[in-house]
């Protein structure tokens, strides 16, 4: 109890520096979020050097934004949603509009670099499961990380990607299913039962 | 995390820890690179209020410049009459400054529209002279 009294005044005050434009506390933003920011970009289909500028636009936004984060969403959805928005306006921009209702052009792979806990197997699962999500439309993909990987529920989710909960749920429910198609081909078997 | 989703089986389970295990890979200094350009932004900022505050200055500098002179040259009569009007309310004694008072009001309000614009343009003008002098000691933001 005591405890959670502690960490929500340690909350509020990193909030109030963070709002007050202390560059000490946004630099500790950034590094909490900028894995987020990164994936988001990659997921939504940009490359390189646009992953980053867009990365870049989005904490600028959110940093010029911060004094009129009113904290009733969570700091976590509510920069997904200006990192989502952003992504979104850049393709709009360069005309990538129609790619992300279509197929992926080629695989986004997960990156080499995993956490240490994580054995061979799970290795290989982790892998193969990025890849599967490669292959989804990445209005797809984009809710199935906010889902799966970031655990926000379809009300956040809808929030973020602007759409209504339902067409959230469509999305989810495809998903999964076209997951389910290409895991169990990748891994041979019941994927119910064995993972 | 997971509490609120009870329909969640083992497929939905290994989704989840797969995908919570990946790392994204981020360039090292990107959090360094994003405080300077965040500071250059602020300083693009600040100096771009200055650069605006200074033109406005200066515009008003010379448009009071400019009014004075229209006025001088266009209406002679009309300057001599306000002036004249004022300097005649300040030189009388006691009761007659103040019944003077009431008689330049007549003036005004008879062409409020041409003493309108020259308060607007004569304050103007008084806001560009003290941004000038004092410009730098007053807030900015």
């Amino acid at each position: 109890m005591v405890d959670n009294v502690w960490e929500q005044q340690q909350k509020d005050n990193w909030l109030r520096l963070l709002r007050s434009g202390d560059h000490e506390a946004f630099a500790e933003f950034i590094d909490k979020y900028k894995e987020t920011v990164f994936l988001c970009c990659r997921r939504l289909g940009l490359r390189g050097d646009q992953i980053e500028d867009v990365a870049s636009e989005t904490f600028l936004a959110a940093y010029n934004g911060l004094s009129r984060y009113s904290g009733r969403a969570e700091l976590s959805t509510w920069l997904w949603s200006i990192a989502y928005r952003q992504g979104i306006n850049y393709l709009r921009k360069n005309r990538g509009q129609r790619q992300l209702e279509a197929e992926p052009d080629e695989q986004i792979a997960g990156s080499k670099e995993r956490g240490p806990a994580a054995t061979a197997q799970d290795k290989e699962t982790e892998e193969i499961v990025w890849e599967a999500v490669g292959r989804l439309p990445r209005l797809w993909a984009m809710a199935v990380i906010l889902h799966y990987r970031e655990q926000k529920s379809i009300a956040d989710i809808a929030k973020i990607m602007q759409a209504k909960e339902n067409t959230v749920k469509t999305y989810l429910f495809r998903a999964r299913a076209r997951l389910k198609e290409i895991l169990a081909a990748a891994f041979g078997e019941d994927i119910d039962a064995e993972k | 995390m997971l509490r609120n989703r009870p329909n969640e089986d083992k497929f939905d389970q290994m989704l989840g820890r797969a995908l919570r295990r990946h790392l994204e890979q981020v360039p090292a200094d990107f959090t360094e690179r994003m405080l300077r350009r965040i500071e250059e932004a602020e300083k693009r900022e600040v100096l771009a209020r200055v650069v605006l505050q200074e033109r406005l200055a200066l515009a008003g500098s010379i448009i009071l410049g400019a009014a004075a002179i229209v006025v001088v040259v266009f209406f002679p009569g009309r300057v001599t009459a306000v002036f004249g009007s004022i300097a005649e309310s300040f030189t009388q004694q006691g009761s007659a400054l103040i019944g003077g008072i009431p008689q330049a009001m007549e003036v005004v309000r008879g062409q409020w529209q041409f003493y309108t614009v020259v308060g607007a343009v004569f304050g103007f003008a008084v806001y560009s002279l003290v941004d000038l002098l004092l410009g730098d000691r007053l807030p900015i933001a």
